[in-house]
């Protein structure tokens, strides 16, 4: 799977050098809001961009997305506190019990196509909801996994610590990244982007298109997950508001506000709407009307994302660059 | 040549804007520790369903730290408080616990969430290690479970076990004098309302063994429409019938049980009926609905309650809530324990608080204590009373008996290995 291919060094310079600014930045910048904002925008962005695999790369708009990262966030927290395992085993029973979620849920939604797909997601969402909320002896229902979350030390790490913390969230985040990136890429990349713009076409090519969007569905729905995960540890805790409907509808809101055509877009309208989130809480509390009207304001108004317009701009120069130099 | 305008124009607003969210976000805010303001983090339920109470627990906030200043503050320093909405999210609640100690150098949280929102803070609390009041989180376990508690953390609320004692011994009287042995339930589908109701349950039969449940309703919460589960209730035919459900869904239910006179045909037993923002909002109260006070300013029936129901009732032109006193409870437990050791320092505060006894309007006998062994208050005021269908609202309450609650609540705690 991971043949070379053409930009992989570059990603791959791109993600060292991402990560290493990442991590230097709270020796430059000492501040623990900033530790925690980035804490947090590094599971959202892993959450906007498994979604945009699906939404952007499949052209399969999931209203349910937010029930792998709630799920995520109940599976490691509940590992931890009932099993008492050790964190990387927790990790990998997040990761497989994430994917037979996936299967499952993937199995039956991706029969289903355009607005019945999206409706059908949201509706196993609703029911993981319900289940959280029901099923109190296990999940603590509406009050969530109560008392804390153990962050045993591993390898050397003690994720109790914030900076370890902090170390682990933005290593996860930027391999996560580079991880989709990677299959964004490859053929397999591909078939995706022709299933979305042609469905026919691949199947008369041979691809079996139901194979392929299951498995970007359980990949979406792993790395989903993993994003659930990181939230369960900064927060040490897991909520049913994870799970609710509203935690899908952020996510489709962040790859809007980032935009959905490129790669790093929804990464980066994780960024925008946390801070636009802390900073219109910070100011009023009609936050949701200020937000609202900043959404439709992309919506209507710009109709595309952040990252759309950098990526425009970016083409338009070197469009105009090859015209002069031609 | 226009296009390049329009561009450079949107650049320059762009820059302009991120600048400004930049400025807005990461201006350092300068506190020292030594500074002669302390500053206290309040993060609440400004916004949504419940968005009253959390405004009601600001307004008590408000009030009292105004006295407390007056008065020379925290040992010598004023009290800022920082005041902001989690939407009744946990993980916004988290946030913005964090938020308020890393970057508006809060010293204390005073932390007035509902109970989801509380263990989110608790965290908060126990990783940046910084003194925390729950002021509203009535669920036992925050405090009860060795697990769960930890050193800086109070609570200056009431909570369900208490509850539960206080509603079984009352509705036992009531069950004997009557002779009421079919009882019904009704509450929301949720762990308050299972908790509560089970605990009902519990201490009924303890105090009057020959209850006995036919009927149990669980309406989800937040329903609009309760005509099914309260026919089901009428069809069943109990003598009796208790309730968990509150606020706006009480008030409907009531609303909504009046029509089929329900009220007529049972005794009813709504834990959550006696607060002022359900007594006002019902259309037609009726007579007879028995509750448990949440707050009333005639019980305890002082001078210094119903002054201070009144002063609030000028103020905000509403009365008070259930959590506007338990706020009161939480920053005056603050304010005393500075005072007893001088110092604003949240773990000197914590230290002086363990076993404090303060002079508190909503105390049984004038006066609550923070209990050393788990740092929960007791000895708050709590009683039982049936409604009339204009002020005072429920003119005679029976007070609890405090002994009662105590011995019980530590068989409860035996129980469930909380010792």
């Amino acid at each position: 799977m991971f043949a070379t291919r053409p930009n992989l060094t570059r990603d791959l310079i791109i993600a060292a050098a991402a990560l290493i600014v990442l991590l230097l930045l709270p020796y430059v910048w000492p501040s623990r809001m900033i530790n925690d904002l980035v804490i947090r925008v590094s599971a959202f962005a892993l959450f906007a961009t498994s979604l945009n695999l699906l939404v952007g790369y499949t052209g399969m708009v999931s209203f349910g997305h937010g029930m792998f990262f709630g799920f995520g966030a109940y599976a490691f927290g509940l590992s931890m506190q009932r099993l008492g395992v050790s964190i990387p085993t927790a990790i990998l029973i997040t990761i497989v019990s994430s994917a037979l979620l996936g299967l499952v849920v993937g199995a039956i939604s991706i029969r289903l196509k355009d607005i019945y797909f999206s409706f059908i997601t949201l509706a196993f969402q609703m029911l993981l909801y319900s289940t959280v909320i029901a099923w109190v002896p296990l999940t603590g229902g509406d009050q969530g996994l109560m008392g804390g979350i153990p962050r045993p030390p591993f390898l050397g790490i003690d994720l109790s610590i914030e900076s370890h913390r902090y170390a682990f969230a933005v290593t996860l985040v930027v391999i996560g990244l580079l991880a989709m990136r990677q299959i964004v890429e490859s053929p397999f990349g591909y078939t995706l982007r022709m299933i979305r713009d042609n469905t026919e076409r691949a199947t008369f090519l041979g691809i079996n298109v139901f194979r392929a969007k299951l498995t970007a569905f359980v990949i979406a729905g792993v790395f989903g997950a993993l994003g659930g995960m990181v939230m369960a540890l900064f927060v040490s805790g897991a909520y049913p508001e994870f799970v609710n409907w509203t935690m899908s509808g952020e996510g489709i809101f962040m790859i809007m506000l980032g935009g959905l055509s490129t790669f790093i877009g929804p990464a980066a309208g994780a960024v925008i709407l946390s801070l636009l989130n802390d900073v219109i809480t910070r100011g009023t509390e009609h936050h949701g009307l200020v937000l609202g009207a900043v959404i439709l304001l992309f919506a209507l108004g710009l109709r595309k994302g952040v990252t759309d317009f950098i990526a425009d701009w970016f083409r338009v120069r070197r469009e105009a660059s090859s015209r002069s130099g031609g | 040549m226009t296009r390049n305008r329009a561009d450079l124009d949107r650049r320059t607003v762009l820059k302009g804007a991120a600048a400004g969210a930049a400025a807005t976000i990461f201006a350092p805010n300068i506190v020292a520790a030594q500074s002669k303001v302390v500053r206290i983090g309040m993060p609440t339920i400004l916004s949504g369903r419940v968005a009253q109470l959390g405004t009601s627990s600001r307004n008590a906030i408000q009030m009292e730290v105004e006295k407390i200043n007056a008065a020379g503050g925290l040992a010598g320093r004023q009290i800022e408080m920082v005041i902001r909405d989690s939407k009744g999210q946990p993980q916004e609640a988290a946030r913005v616990a964090r938020e308020l100690v890393n970057s508006d150098g809060c010293e204390i949280l005073l932390d007035a969430e509902a109970s989801s929102g509380s263990f989110a803070v608790q965290e908060v609390a126990k990783d940046l290690g910084v003194l925390v009041m729950h002021t509203n989180s009535e669920t036992s376990s925050l405090t009860a479970d060795p697990k769960i508690r930890i050193p800086l953390a109070f609570r200056s609320c009431r909570q369900g076990i208490h509850d539960a004692v206080v509603s079984g011994a009352y509705a036992a009287e009531i069950a004997k004098a009557k002779k009421i042995n079919r009882w019904g339930t009704c509450s929301p589908d949720y762990a308050y309302g299972r908790d509560n109701t089970q605990l009902f349950v519990e201490y009924l039969k303890h105090f009057y063994p020959q209850a006995e449940v036919t009927t149990e309703a669980w309406p989800k919460l937040f329903q609009p429409d309760y005509t099914e589960v309260i026919t089901r209730v009428l069809q069943s035919k109990p003598q009796a019938l208790y309730s968990a459900l509150w606020g706006g869904d009480l008030t409907s239910w009531v609303d909504q049980a009046n029509i089929y006179a329900l009220f007529s045909q049972m005794e009813v037993f709504a834990i959550n009926m006696a607060d002022y923002t359900v007594l006002t909002a019902v259309k037609n109260l009726p007579k007879g609905i028995h509750s448990a006070t949440r707050y009333i300013k005639t019980y305890p029936n002082t001078k210094a309650n119903a002054a201070w129901g009144d002063e609030y009732r000028a103020r905000f032109k509403e009365y008070p809530t259930n959590w506007s006193w338990e706020n009161w409870v939480g920053i005056h437990f603050i304010a005393e324990g500075a005072k007893k050791a001088n110092s604003a320092d949240g773990k000197k505060i914590a230290e002086a608080m363990r076993g404090l006894k303060i002079d508190c309007p909503f105390g049984a006998d004038g006066t609550v204590t923070m209990r050393a062994e788990d740092q929960t208050v007791i000895n708050y005021a709590i009683g039982w009373g049936a409604t009339i269908s204009g002020e005072p609202y429920v003119p005679e309450v029976t007070g609890a008996n405090w002994d009662t609650i105590l011995q019980l609540e530590a068989e409860w705690k035996k129980r469930n290995n909380y010792t």
